[in-house]
């Protein structure tokens, strides 16, 4: 994939030289040894699981992260031929607008990359050019040409802030493009993407590396797009442990760490789970008694509820403001859904279908306009949702939004006290931290917790509490392999002890693997 | 033209004019507070003072723009941009505090969290530009720009001498800065405003009014008695929240790091 | 006619000035009434009238108690019970002080709600220190309904957890800790990547800048603003003078 027309015999433009790199406080590195050559025009993926030093690396090398500020690096970086040498006393201050001319940078959250001062989406591409002084007519240009490029030129009035997710993170990579850099980082840009959508970004890319530019996308997932890649390096406890074409390292097994996962779920190395066969077997049959959780005829619409008239449109919609689409569209029509003790049940659908909608209903966060909600047999029409979380337990998409205690444990046992004797209650929480593989890092602190254990630590806080329903939301964004399989065992356990499962996945070949029953949400109906 | 990758060494004549220009702001400051305390008697009742109200309103407000164009060009990037998220926390958590627990204001978590973060120059700068932003949905706040960069600064200095290493000397420094914050903003409430802006905070100020105080006795006062409790308040919730973050967050601050301003967290190797 | 915002601000902020330089209960009167005829005209009633008086019923009131009932330096008394006396001059610098108040707090809010807020960040983005400074208004501006927002997304996944705030005083403190240190912690994390993010957008940059969006200043608006800052200041030196001689 490598083979651009004009790039096959050009010499790296950004090459990194890491002997080590500690963050400020820690005492152990979080990188080593690691050597890297960024020729234009090739596409370069860097794997690794959750915790591994991705981010880390790519934000070093886009100068998103100077040495010396950030922490401290022994090695050198070598940018369009100037060679930066660290950790011999006197270190260079790299100057990050220079640095960020030559390497645009993606993070993982695209929300946090924007200036937050500027209006429409035009101006939000402009800013960094208006900051290098280019000229209004060049400007504008560029913001159109971008625009296009990314398929934005429909949104280039509208406020950034009103964004969906994935609009959101074509508008980083514009603000990372625009100025048209040599070298192009993204912290996984697949993740929480839709199919349709994950098309769309490998085709920007191609053309990208059509155009010379040196693509590095760093990922926990082998996303289809990644098998094109010319070189995958990978990375395991912040240190390179192989690299060479898709090819080699698919073919020798072993190569691959577990924690790096195929894109649809299972773990890379295609380790058999038996997916829906294996489920069936736990399926309890005779559909007798209440069922745990029962949806009917559930309808709910964002408009009807007046979402709180926000400060917003008052001060940011002065100019072309076209507000919110789904003003008053009813996101949830009729919704009927009887889930049993034990049973498994994925909802899929697209991006923006309704599907986190549809399970904060489940606990009472969201009420239903019309139709029932009944947990149990048991309406919890009146109910407020912190009673309701007694037997129904929902794990958001954003774990960090659910923590805030000062060590894991903690976080566990948070409640659990007023729910059981406080002998069974630590029990419990121990228990359910070794169910999700977090034992040993029960005196961490949350935030410190790579993302994919995050996740589990929320998973293990709701598991605690033996709910009757458990509800997930996008549980496989952000979980690297060892993460997933470890979620699969809990869930499926979670099951076999009589739990009803629900969970909302935009990954159809992962809704297959795990679900009993699969069903899609898609303007405002379920099927399946 | 390519420019360098790397930084240039700052120069110091520009660090010499901000000095400057940080002096003079605090001069500003000191002296119409001065001016204001020797003349009031005179003018008071003789009408709504409004040469005191002129001199109060543009001595204090100049001296805080002075202070703010000292210090923000100065600012490294991450501390200017913290500045709009203390500012949303002010408000905020201002008013979720607020609703419960009545008589006070506390209106500085943001700044003074920021302070202990960032340093007394970011606290200053964060307290006069929250009046300054804030003066756009209320105005009557922008008077008492110069007071909140002052809690700002003393609680940055609180912080890097250490008052937030033992978790019960933060509500004393609180105390310490609630007295002086309230003194000198009290001038602003009694000649530009001839009162104080709350009902609750009115009624104090009556009952002096009522033993024949002065006015800006009365409201010195009343400034004595609720100001040093409500930042002692204040600065017990920062040093929990400061204590809350996770140890890395905490370290990711220069000045955290430098000043050793927060227990268990070693100072850095660098400088 | 599109005012230039730093025109509109000239006039709200001159208005103010010469107002409170007057000091004259039947001009500050004019003032407010002014103001709330203008902000109808341009359709900002329904909103500036609940912010305005938000600010200045509490504020009247609380001057109203304090000199109505108690002036010690009054002497027409026209009522007293115990210790408060109701004075006709305590009566009387309490409505200028509110009048005059009210004038200002108006003539300022009708500037910050008719003014487009991204045309005032072009104009004040020049470079330096306005940049910085137009960073630091928009930015607040941007953030206050994105945070509003996540304080309620926090509320939702800690009520998913379980979290029932109970009313009482230690209860409710309680669950400020456990909403606060999330938003806290998010909102310093997202402030560090905001922070990379400008950095290398050259946000830092000492050099010129250039604004995409364009906004006209006619040179009529130029020597409008000049006149009004100058009527400012004439009003002010008036004020010294006259204190000056009364004294
Ligand atoms: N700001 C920080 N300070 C200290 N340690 C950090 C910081 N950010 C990440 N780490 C640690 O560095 C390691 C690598 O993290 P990261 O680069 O985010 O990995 P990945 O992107 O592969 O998930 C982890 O152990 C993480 O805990
Ligand atoms: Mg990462």
């Amino acid at each position: 994939m490598s083979a651009a027309p004009h790039s096959t015999e050009s010499l790296p433009v950004l090459s990194a030289g890491i002997r080590s790199f500690t963050y400020h406080g820690d005492g152990l590195p979080v990188l080593e040894g690691i050597d890297l050559d960024l020729a234009p025009g090739t596409l370069t993926a860097v794997l690794g699981a959750s915790g591994s030093g991705k981010s880390t690396l790519g934000r070093l090398l886009s100068g998103w992260l100077p040495p010396g500020t950030g922490g401290t690096l022994r090695g050198f970086l070598e940018l369009a031929g100037t060679r930066l040498e660290f950790g011999a006393g006197g270190d260079p201050r790299i100057n990050p607008a220079e640095w960020g001319r030559h390497v645009g940078f993606v993070p993982q959250d695209p929300a946090a990359v924007l200036s937050t001062v500027r209006a429409t989406v035009a101006e939000e591409l402009a800013f960094g050019l208006e900051n290098a002084a280019v000229e209004p007519q060049a400007m504008k240009a560029a913001a159109e040409h971008t625009a296009a490029l990314l398929g934005l030129t429909e949104f280039l009035e509208r406020d950034p802030g009103s964004l969906s997710g994935g609009q959101m993170r074509r508008l980083a990579i514009g603000c990372a493009i625009i100025a048209g850099p040599r070298v192009l980082i993204m912290d996984e840009p697949f993740a929480s993407l839709d199919t349709a959508g994950t098309a769309g970004l490998a085709r920007l890319l191609q053309g990208l590396v059509r155009l010379g530019t040196a693509v590095v996308v760093l990922s926990q997932v082998v996303d289809a797009p990644l098998l094109a890649a010319g070189t995958w390096v990978v990375l395991e406890n912040g240190s390179v442990t192989g690299s060479g074409t898709p090819a080699g390292l698919q073919a020798g097994s072993g190569l691959l760490p577990p924690g790096i996962r195929a894109s649809g779920g299972a773990p890379a190395p295609a380790v058999d789970h038996a997916g829906a066969a294996h489920a069936d077997r736990l399926l309890p049959r005779g559909g007798a008694g209440v069922p745990a959780l029962e949806l009917r005829g559930v309808c709910f619409g964002y408009g009807t509820r007046g979402n709180a008239a926000n400060g917003r449109t008052t001060w940011r919609r002065i100019r072309g403001g076209s507000t919110a689409a789904h003003a008053s569209a009813q996101v949830l029509q009729g919704i009927s859904l009887r889930v049993r003790r034990g049973e498994i049940v994925a909802v899929t659908g697209p991006n923006g279908a309704g599907k986190s909608t549809l399970l904060r209903h489940v606990n009472g966060l969201l009420r239903p306009t019309a139709g029932r909600v009944l947990v149990n047999g048991r309406d919890i029409a009146g109910e407020p949702a912190g009673e309701a979380a007694r037997s129904v337990g929902l794990l958001f998409q954003q774990p960090r939004d659910q923590l805030f205690e000062r060590t894991a444990l903690r976080e566990v046992r948070f409640g659990l006290d007023r729910l059981f004797h406080p002998d069974e209650a630590a029990g419990r929480a121990l228990e359910a931290l070794s169910a999700v593989g977090l034992a040993g890092a029960s005196d961490a602190h949350p935030a410190e917790l790579p993302a994919s254990g995050q996740r589990l630590l929320a998973l293990a806080t709701v598991l605690a509490r033996k709910p009757a329903v458990l509800a997930l939301d996008e549980p496989t964004v952000a979980m690297d392999g060892g993460g997933l399989a470890l979620l699969d065992a809990a869930v499926r356990s979670a099951a076999g002890e009589g739990a009803a499962v629900v969970l909302v996945t935009h990954d159809l070949d992962y809704a297959r693997a795990v679900a009993h029953r699969v069903v899609t949400l898609d303007g405002g109906r379920l099927d399946g | 033209m390519s420019p360098s990758l790397t930084m240039p060494a700052p120069a110091p004549a520009a660090a010499r004019k901000r000095r400057l220009l940080e002096i003079l702001g605090a001069v500003a400051i000191a002296a119409t507070y001065i001016y204001l305390v020797l003349n009031q008697p005179a003018d008071i009742t003789g009408g709504p003072g409004s040469a005191s109200a002129l001199i109060a309103l543009s001595g204090f407000l100049a001296g805080a723009i002075l202070l703010i164009v000292a210090v923000l060009p100065a600012l490294p990037a991450s501390s200017v941009v913290l500045i709009p998220v203390a500012l949303v926390l002010n408000i905020v958590l201002g008013q979720f505090v607020g609703s419960t627990l009545v008589p006070f204001y506390l209106d500085a978590i943001g700044t003074v969290l920021i302070a202990v973060l960032a340093g007394p120059a970011a606290g200053a700068a964060t307290g006069a530009l929250s009046s300054i932003v804030w003066s756009f949905f209320n105005p009557t706040v922008l008077p008492f720009a110069a007071g909140a960069a002052l809690i700002g600064c003393l609680a940055g200095l609180a912080a890097r001498h250490g008052m937030f290493r033992r978790f019960y000397l933060a509500p004393v420094a609180g105390f310490v800065t609630g007295i002086i914050g309230g003194v000198v903003s009290a001038p602003v409430a009694a000649f530009v405003f001839g009162g104080t802006s709350g009902v609750a905070t009115g009624a104090i100020v009556s009952a002096f009014r009522s033993m024949g105080d002065t006015l800006l006795a009365a409201i010195t006062k009343q400034a004595l008695i609720s100001d040093p409790m409500d930042k002692a308040i204040v600065f017990t919730v920062v040093a929990v929240l400061a204590y809350a973050l996770p140890r890395r967050a905490r370290l990711q601050f220069p000045f955290v790091r430098r000043h050793r301003v927060l227990a268990g967290t070693t100072p850095g190797q660098d400088s | 006619m599109r005012l230039h915002p730093l025109t509109s601000l000239a006039a709200a902020g001159s208005t103010a000035v010469i107002t409170t330089a007057a000091a004259s209960l039947p001009l500050s009167l004019a003032v407010m009434g002014a103001a709330v005829a203008l902000s109808a005209r341009s359709g900002t009633a329904r909103r500036l009238l609940p912010a305005a008086a938000a600010v200045l019923l509490p504020l009247g009131l609380s001057l109203l108690v304090m000199h109505g009932l108690f002036f010690p330096e009054g002497r027409t008394v026209l009522a007293q019970w115990g210790m408060a006396r109701v004075t006709a001059e305590g009566l009387a610098f309490a409505l200028e002080r509110a009048a005059q108040l009210g004038a200002v707090v108006l003539a300022l809010l009708v500037f910050s709600f008719s003014v487009s807020v991204p045309d005032l960040v072009a104009v004040l983005s020049s470079r330096g220190l306005h940049g910085r400074f137009a960073f630091v208004l928009a930015s607040t501006l941007t953030l206050l309904p994105a945070i509003t927002s996540r304080v309620e997304r926090i509320r939702q996944a800690q009520e998913s957890r379980g979290l029932v705030v109970r009313r009482g005083l230690l209860h409710r403190a309680a669950a400020f800790r456990l909403q606060a240190v999330p938003l806290v912690l998010s909102l310093i994390e997202d402030a560090g990547t905001r922070t990379a993010a400008l950095e290398a957008r050259g946000f830092s940059n000492p050099g010129p800048r250039t604004s995409y969006r364009a906004v006209p200043d006619p040179r009529g608006q130029r020597v409008l603003r000049a006149a009004l800052l100058a009527a400012a200041a004439a009003a002010v030196a008036a004020r010294l003078l006259l204190t000056q001689a009364g004294s």
